[in-house]
């Protein structure tokens, strides 16, 4: 009885001694709620089942007999749906979450629609559940990324349309005129994944392209979906919370605009460059290269924003549990950018083409740079939206270091790794078996690292209900729990 | 930058912009092709997979075994005509009949691209499925069992049992008998060759005076 008190008074606080420019944050965070605490509780379920999957793909790779009974389990099935429930189900979620957040905290004003955005939350989730149970069924589609069967995409596309149109209506009904970089980068992802994902799904599905193009289609989607969506959210989060956490506006903020149109330039084109040499014309990936290359403008601008805000304050740093998963996310975002730009050089492509490196690659993006960010924030959230601390800070230690372990051992066992493996494979006429071999190593410390996964997401898991179960402390209803200073709030735009 | 609109827009071209050059162009540059009379074969190619193969193919995707397969051959770079996994460059061409692309991306087992050609066998198939270990010792290629019946031998063992080392035998008086998903995908394995020329593809001098050397054996 008294824990379903406890989530009422998470759900509704009634707070005394408030001030009265900290009643109107709450009467935001109050009419983004529910929507919100969907997001952020699916996006952990979302994590946790992703980390299993993971895990099981993981050891299958080293011992195939692990679970090959199960006709549904096999690791043609379990890989994509790591992959799927990884982005469509935890970064979409969390990604989403701090959208929300940063549109109506931004917007200084009550987004109000907060059913409808709470039921397009529910139907996204409900089409990636379906998805996957389709991908267990047999149903799967062979596109990376667009896995799932045809059915789960019209569910999902009006579920994103739903999202998107709240977005855009919180947008406009902001009471302050001027923008700030958050709101660029939030607006301009949601416009771009519905755009994407239109066409990937009428090129692919609807009226498939012929085989060639489709393989096209389907790296130019699944680049974009990272550089034109989750990047941009993170992003988006970053420029928010590094200012709110290290208490000083983002080091040369006046080139955001810069960094935000170059960015989407270049990275619309880039994700072709590992397309060479294939069955499409040349002149394809040789302008994702190019494109690649000018990534470099918008990554060397926004680390230098990102890194000297966070350098300027770093003794914050590890004061804070957001800043510390800020600080990863923006390392892993020059380490992701790194091999992006130069991985996509043709002699460095030609060895590492078709190998599990690039897998590494993309999970240190997912996992390091936007999964880090999303965490961060979320614990920047989640005590603001419920006016409760977070319930344990060994929890949080605990997710941050098997996080960070997690993503350490599964770089280096895929990106090292399948450097190896591409050497062997794209550079000798080694026996495929010998490659298995020199790869063993490699497959068990990615193995350990999805481990560390597992303990991380299952932490997160804990600290949600952890918050939501816990009593609220008389200090925590009477006084204002988070100290903020609301001249930041809207700084420098 | 204050205006929703000026990024809407903004973003809109860009986006617009990268479709119609990267997807678009390409569409109407090697989107449309035909198949083409090979004169030598006396039929169009390439042919299309049709009966058991076509089965076989959906097997193909639904397990997913382009998480591991590609089937595509490059000859610019890597290794895969020293590999022997296949003769010429994989053009667009090639796949003008998959309604799914099966082209695939990442490689922690060979290409199959001409997979036909090297393992012509029905039963070495049937066997790696069941057990990849049979064939190929130390793989990390995973098992199929449940493409496959263990059943109790009643009077004589029946004609498409598979003939298993005895290591890799269920028991006594019992018998592994393939099930129509597993003879599909065995045939669309021995489908998948490519033994046609393209014009847009030629062949290497290497190649091409090894199958001349062939020819001229066979006219003596």
């Amino acid at each position: 009885m008294n824990l379903i008190g406890n989530i009422c008074s998470s759900l509704f606080p009634d707070l005394s001694g408030d001030s009265k420019n900290r009643e109107a944050v709450r009467g935001i965070d109050a009419s983004i709620r529910f929507p919100l605490l969907a997001l952020i509780k699916s996006g952990f379920v979302w994590l946790i089942v992703a980390t299993v999957f993971g895990l099981i793909g993981s050891i299958k790779l080293h011992s195939p007999g692990f679970l090959a009974d199960w006709s549904v389990l096999t690791y043609g099935k379990v890989a994509p749906i790591f992959w799927n429930t990884l982005v469509y189900g935890w970064l979409f979620n969390a990604g989403l979450a701090c959208a929300v957040f940063l549109l109506s905290r931004l917007g200084g004003n009550h987004a109000g629609l907060g059913v409808f955005l709470t039921i397009s939350v529910t139907l996204w989730n409900t089409g990636v559940m379906a998805g996957i149970i389709g991908i267990m069924w047999g149903e799967q589609l062979p596109f990376e990324w667009l896995e799932f069967p045809a059915f789960a995409a019209p569910v999902l596309f009006i579920a994103f349309l739903g999202i998107g149109t709240w977005s855009l209506l919180t947008f406009r009904a902001r009471i302050h005129r001027s923008s700030y970089a958050s709101q660029w980068w939030i607006l301009a992802s949601i416009f771009s994944f519905s755009w994407i994902y239109t066409a990937a799904q009428v090129m692919l599905v609807c009226m498939p392209a012929q085989g060639a193009i489709q393989t096209l289609v389907n790296s130019w989607y699944v680049q974009n979906v990272f550089g034109l969506f989750i990047a941009p959210l993170a992003f988006a989060t970053l420029y928010y919370l590094l200012p709110k956490t290290l208490g000083t506006a983002v080091v040369g903020y006046k080139y955001s605009g810069w960094a935000f149109w170059s960015w989407f330039l270049f990275a619309s084109f880039s994700g072709i460059a590992d397309l060479a040499n294939g069955p499409v014309p040349a002149w394809v990936s040789s302008l994702g290269v190019i494109a690649t290359f000018g990534l470099l403008i918008p990554t060397t601008t926004m680390s230098i924003q990102f890194l000297s805000s966070l350098f300027s304050r770093f003794s914050v740093i590890w004061d804070s549990a957001t800043a510390r998963y800020l600080f990863v996310g923006c390392i892993s975002f020059q380490l992701v950018m790194y091999h992006e730009i130069f991985g996509a050089l043709r002699g460095s492509l030609e060895t590492t083409q078709f190998s599990l490196y690039d897998s590494g690659v993309t999970q240190l993006a997912l996992f390091g740079f936007a999964g880090m960010t999303f965490t961060g924030a979320i614990y920047f959230i989640l005590p603001r939206l419920l006016n409760k601390e977070l319930p344990s800070t060994s929890l949080i230690d605990l997710q941050f270091w098997s996080h960070l372990m997690g993503l350490i051992l599964v770089s280096i066992g895929l990106i090292s790794g399948g450097t190896q493996q591409g050497e062997l494979m794209n550079e000798s006429t080694a026996e495929a078996l010998v490659v298995v071999k020199t790869m063993q190593s490699s497959f068990y410390l990615t193995t350990i690292g999805m481990v560390f996964f597992l303990i991380g997401a299952l932490a997160s898991g804990a600290t949600y209900i952890g918050i939501m179960l816990s009593s609220r402390t008389p200090e925590e209803s009477e006084t204002s729990l988070i100290k903020e200073a609301p001249e930041l709030e809207y700084s420098a735009s | 930058m204050n205006r929703g609109p000026f990024i809407f827009l903004g973003v809109f071209l860009i986006v617009a912009t990268s479709w119609t050059f990267v997807l678009f162009k390409t569409h109407q540059e090697v989107g449309q092709l035909t198949t083409v009379l090979d004169e030598d074969l006396g039929k169009y190619v390439p042919g299309k997979t049709t009966g058991a193969a076509a089965h076989g193919k959906e097997v193909y995707q639904e397990l997913g075994c382009i998480a591991c397969h590609t089937q595509q051959v490059r000859v610019a770079s890597g290794m895969d005509i020293a590999r022997g996994w296949g003769e010429r460059q994989s053009v667009a061409r090639d796949y003008i009949n998959d309604e799914r692309s099966l082209i695939g991306n990442v490689r922690i087992g060979p290409d199959l691209s001409n997979v036909g050609a090297r393992r012509g066998e029905m039963n070495w198939h049937l066997l790696h499925f069941y057990n990849p270990q049979i064939n190929s010792k130390g793989t990390n290629m995973p098992a199929y069992p449940f493409l496959y019946e263990v059943r109790e031998v009643v009077g004589e063992a029946s004609a498409n049992a598979l003939i298993l080392p005895e290591e890799f035998s269920p028991g006594e008086g019992l018998e592994v008998i393939p099930k129509r998903k597993a003879e599909s995908l065995a045939s669309y394995m021995l489908s998948l060759k490519v033994d046609y020329d393209l014009k847009e593809a030629p062949k290497s001098n290497e190649i091409m005076a090894e199958e001349l050397a062939v020819a001229l054996e066979n006219a003596q």
